[in-house]
């Protein structure tokens, strides 16, 4: 297992997360590449780096970079999405805590290079420790002179999923309810009070410094071609350490969690994971072997690699209850705004729940994947296809658990 | 300028704008969708996704009211895939729902009835008990009554109080199938156009406090008709039935689309007007305050006509239909009367704002002026003639022709309001509309040019 340690490298240091510690340890170095670079420059590294968007969707940052206007009176801004509330997903929350001068870092090589002036950081509402330890550090920053030209401003959620989409995020953030917004017809940046706005994972941020000290090919040395770099990975179920561990794309599943995870709790046998986050369609335990954690392997098995949040489940795991569990999740966080998402996800919960009661039959399971049909590609996001994806994968990886339930 | 250009829709070419809404052309052209959320003077919100069409080579299906018009575009709004799509999105719809339609005021005109009719015919698969329970009855305030289980959460209303209105009263609280629409705390819905979410919603989560449970809307019969509360001239519908044995009722008032005048809308006090018109109604002639016989009342006025000679002065009301005022002049010409119409009185600055409202609370004033009638009071006379103009003036002797009762002496007659007749209105921007007659009373109240044409034989 190659080690590699991009955004986790000050993690293991004690008081990692004052400036004091950071700057012993290389923080703000780069800040002297935006002497040398100029913005146009640093967001071709950033596109010549492949850096992919870590907060699930995988695709490039530096496409959703260069739609950021250069010479605009209309001021830009940045908004780094912390709102991490993916079920088993917390690699965001290391960043934050562990080495937030490295978040400061990237945001204010990224405000330089879309010519922002201002940038704000989503923070869920449960994230409050966290988000007091960023705070802190966001303090030492502006006394330490580091934020004269860049302001930035946290602005705390009030705990609703959604708003990790980006514009419910904005949304939000605008004060009104987290509801996504309708796609645009065109290529063109998000919108924050009719101001254009990047936004942008915490941990792709936190990957920018790296990225622009030691350039494109240095970071392009890990991961695969398409996925290149890394990812903190994290891992939680039946393992022997759960935890948040720093890989490289392309590294295999069952390698990492053995290597990392300590293999699966109490000798059992491993029957199903969940790999990224709870909205990407459950791997069998056979599929789980052959995968390698990138975003173009995962696509091929149907599923998706999302933000690397992996849920291990060994033989004991009764598959109807941990659907169960998750369409509570999805019934309780949809937003409620698309018909098919607002009244499938309550649905689907209460059809699920007469099966675990033992009180469900055929003709449940079929409806089932008849509202997860209505639910797949007919909304305004991809709340509900995620929800229907996660049902369609449960019932035909698993039919014969269900069946035997009824 | 955008360009017109011609797109497919089930095989069919239209012409439309190119980047116009889809939905606009489908609502146009009659061709068959459903939708909750969309609405033109609200504009696309994408949220009910029921508009579903599929169009050529895109991979799914796509909401019509977020599709713009692109050339070369094929578009079907038919076929088993799409008619699939909208049953199974309607049946989503409809498993919270209370399918209270029994009693529900919304039964016959309400959109999940119809589509239900089109699109679903499903049996229900969740039980009354299982459904999701909410407030049924909350009075939001400006006679709107709320019933959250009826709610299809198209948030018509609340995007109605943000974007027309601006006063943000109504909003969505809650999530998931636990979303419901109601006030910010502490409010109330009280905006002067606050009835017009009762016609937005197109279900029957909110009901006219006025209107509800007076009569089944099938039962209804709608004329055209213009307001008469001020200048503006907002197009309504008259609503109006007569039941067995009973005399023919208004019941509601609703705004009819005129882009040129009102848009979509009108202002509550105009909806509410409707019952001014069937209250305290002059219905017989009266002499001194005493009731007399309509052919006593003709001779009378003939006599006083012929006692003043010369020395008549005509008030014309500027609520009068224009073909009224006209026979009003030719009569007026006959007696040898000078003819006035003082507008003053109809000025109500308070009442005007910047929407539909305005100052002028004379539905026909223009045409005032266009028959260069005098607008100064009358000066000191034998005999006024008054054709329900609210003024009172001094005079020997008065001849009144009232619609409402009116605590005058001398001779008064019986005249029928504008719902009882037809003419036409020009409003303040010199628009000429016209009005339908609506209600035939029982024993009717003869019209103003009826009684002219009495007295002048």
């Amino acid at each position: 297992m190659k080690t590699c340690k991009i955004v986790s490298r000050k993690f293991h240091l004690e008081n990692s997360h004052t400036l004091e510690v950071a700057k012993v340890h290389g923080a703000y170095n780069t800040l002297e590449k935006m002497e040398v670079y100029s913005s146009l420059e640093i967001i071709e590294i950033i596109k010549e780096s492949n850096l992919r968007g870590k907060g699930g969707g995988g695709s490039p940052a530096g496409d959703k970079w260069v739609l950021m206007p250069q010479n605009s009176d209309n001021p830009s801004f940045l908004v780094v999405n912390c709102d991490e509330s993916e079920p088993g997903t917390f690699k965001d929350r290391q960043i934050i805590s562990k080495d937030p001068h490295l978040l400061i870092e990237g945001i204010l090589i990224t405000c330089f290079a879309i010519k922002a002036k201002h940038a704000y950081i989503y923070i869920r509402g449960e994230y409050k420790q966290f988000q007091d330890i960023l705070q802190s550090a966001i303090d030492e920053a502006y006394k330490d002179g580091l934020l004269d030209n860049c302001d930035i401003t946290i602005h705390r959620g009030a705990g609703a999923y959604i708003c990790g989409e980006k514009s419910a995020l904005l949304e939000s953030m605008e004060g009104k309810r987290g509801h996504p917004r309708l796609k645009p017809k065109q290529k063109e940046p998000e919108w924050f009070f009719d101001h254009p706005a990047l936004v942008n994972n915490v941990e792709t941020i936190a990957s920018v410094p790296f990225i622009i000290q030691n350039g494109a090919n240095a970071y392009k040395a890990f991961g695969t071609k398409q996925s290149p770099g890394t990812l903190l990975f994290a891992m939680s179920g039946h393992v022997n350490k759960p935890g948040v561990y720093e890989a490289e794309y392309g590294t295999p599943m069952m390698e990492y969690i053995e290597y990392f995870g300590g293999g699966i709790k109490n000798a059992k046998k491993l029957k199903a994971v969940i790999p990224g986050g709870a909205s990407s369609a459950i791997l069998t335990a056979e599929e789980a072997s052959t995968v390698t954690l990138d975003y173009e392997t995962m696509r091929s098995m149907g599923s998706s690699l999302g933000t690397g949040g992996m849920i291990v489940m060994d033989e004991d795991t009764c598959m109807v209850s941990a659907l169960k569990n998750l369409l509570e999740f999805y019934h309780e966080e949809s937003c409620g705004q698309c018909t098919p998402c607002r009244e499938g996800t309550g649905w689907t919960d209460k059809l699920v729940g007469k099966i675990v009661n033992k009180e469900g039959t055929k003709e449940d399971i079929d409806k089932l994947l008849d509202i997860a049909d209505t639910m797949n590609g007919k909304t305004i996001c991809v709340f509900a296809p995620a929800v229907a994806t996660v049902i369609t994968s449960f019932l035909s990886k698993f039919r014969d658990e269900f069946e035997a339930a009824l | 300028m955008s360009k017109m250009i011609d797109i497919i829709v089930d095989s069919k070419t239209y012409t439309a704008k190119e980047g116009s809404l889809l939905i606009d052309l489908l609502i146009k052209e009659k061709i068959k969708v459903p939708y909750f959320c969309y609405h033109e003077s609200l504009g696309a919100d994408g949220n009910c996704r029921m508009c579903m069409v599929e169009i050529e080579g895109q991979k799914r299906p796509q909401i019509a009211c977020d599709t713009l018009i692109k050339e070369h575009m094929e578009v079907r709004s038919t076929g088993k895939n799409i008619e699939k799509i909208r049953t199974d999105i309607l049946e989503l719809e409809l498993i919270n729902h209370p399918v209270d339609c029994p009693v529900c005021d919304q039964a016959g005109e309400c959109s999940l009835q119809e589509f239900y009719m089109d699109y679903g015919l499903h049996n229900a698969k969740v039980i009354i008990q299982d459904k999701v329970k909410h407030t049924k009855h909350v009075d939001l305030g400006s006679n709107v009554i709320l019933d959250q289980e009826r709610c299809v959460l198209c948030a018509r209303c609340t995007r109605f109080t943000d974007k027309i209105t601006g006063t943000h009263e109504l909003g969505i609280i809650g999530r998931g199938d636990h979303a419901r629409v109601t006030t910010m705390p502490g409010r109330k819905l009280d905006n002067p156009y606050a009835m017009n979410v009762v016609d937005l919603c197109p279900v029957g989560a909110l009901t006219s406090k006025d209107f509800r449970f007076s009569q089944r809307v099938w039962f209804l019969q709608t004329v055209n008709s213009i307001c008469h509360g001020c200048a503006k001239g907002c197009n309504i519908f008259i609503d109006h039935n007569k039941m067995k044995y009973q005399d023919d009722v208004i019941y509601r008032f609703r705004p009819r689309r005129n882009d040129d005048v009102n848009g979509f809308f009108m202002c509550d006090e105009g909806r509410l007007s409707y019952k001014q018109l069937q209250e305290n109604r002059q219905e017989t002639t009266l002499l001194n305050g005493k009731e007399i016989t309509e052919d006593e009342a003709i001779q009378e006025a003939k006599e006083l006509i012929q006692r003043y000679k010369d020395t008549i002065s005509v008030v014309i009301d500027a609520n009068l239909y224009s073909e009224e005022m006209e026979a009003i002049l030719t009569f007026a010409k006959e007696i040898n009367a000078s003819v006035y119409s003082p507008l003053d009185v109809y000025v109500d600055e308070s009442f005007k704002d910047d929407m539909l409202k305005s100052a002028n609370r004379a539905a026909n004033y223009k045409t005032i002026g266009i028959l260069n009638i005098d607008t100064n009071k009358p000066k000191s006379n034998g005999l006024i003639i008054n054709f329900n103009h609210p003024q009172e003036f001094k005079a020997d002797s008065h001849i009144n022709f009232f619609t409402h009762k009116c605590d005058r002496d001398d001779l008064v007659f019986p005249i029928a309001v504008f719902s009882e007749n037809s003419g036409t209105l020009k409003n303040e921007d010199g628009i000429v509309q016209k009005c339908e007659k609506a209600v035939s009373r029982n024993i009717p109240i003869p019209t103003i040019i009826e009684s002219l044409i009495k007295i002048s034989l």
